[in-house]
């Protein structure tokens, strides 16, 4: 039988499990291979939404890491962005992401970007929706067919 | 006789039970896949698999009948 919920391997180490106020930073400068136009997502040279998404996404991956046990990781379900401020080839940022809502194995985070220089201009806001699964068995699934939705 | 339905909309991930099979209160009786994670189906009393109505790779909606137990 399988027990609910994310499982860890024989083995594997117990990690505390993430709580609610977890939070953690990235910091990145523009690059040319940042912009929209690299990206592919635009034809302007300044950061690419879809990078500041990972951004995001990497500071809420960042903000659990210490907690999760051995075996464990996190995958994106759902994401909300608003890219307010645009970023030139060059500018550094910094994206903040909290973690403020748990139900289960489904995990949200709050996150900010703003310039690093510690101005108050935001550059982009919103949330990511990660879930918690065993790296394995994610991976196992995740090699099976696609199933025709209709 | 107890009729085990689905909570979501789901892909039917491992079927865990079977017809016949002789399950406790908490028996895993087939795990879904939503959201990329894997959802356990579990029963909700002791007795017998009197059906099964559901195959791996299948998806089932909300309400789906998924087993019955007896």
């Amino acid at each position: 039988m399988t027990p609910p919920g994310p499982t860890a391997g024989p083995g594997d180490t117990t990690g505390p499990g993430p709580e609610l106020g977890d939070r953690a930073e990235v910091r990145a400068t523009v690059t040319q291979a940042d912009t929209a136009l690299a990206a592919g997502s635009g034809d302007v040279p300044v950061l690419a939404t879809p990078r500041l998404l990972a951004l995001a996404e990497a500071a809420a991956v960042a903000a659990i890491a210490p907690r999760l046990a051995a075996g464990q990781t996190s995958v994106g379900i759902a994401a909300r962005l608003e890219h307010r401020r645009a970023s030139p080839v060059g500018a550094e940022l910094e994206v903040e992401a909290e973690l403020t809502q748990m139900d289960g194995q489904r995990l949200v985070f709050m996150f900010i970007a703003r310039p690093a220089d510690g101005s108050d201009q935001v550059i982009g806001a919103g949330t990511i929706e990660r879930v918690l699964v065993d790296r394995e068995r994610f991976l196992a699934r995740a090699q099976t067919p696609v199933v025709d939705l209709g | 006789m107890t009729e085990v339905r689905a909570e979501m909309v789901a892909n039917v991930w491992k079927v865990v039970a079977a017809a016949g099979d002789t399950v406790a209160d908490g028996d895993t009786l087939v795990i879904l896949e939503s959201m990329k994670m894997e959802i356990p189906v579990l029963a909700e009393g002791a007795g017998t698999v009197a059906r099964l109505a559901v195959a791996e790779g299948d998806v089932i909606q909300e309400g789906d009948l998924i087993a019955v137990i007896e």
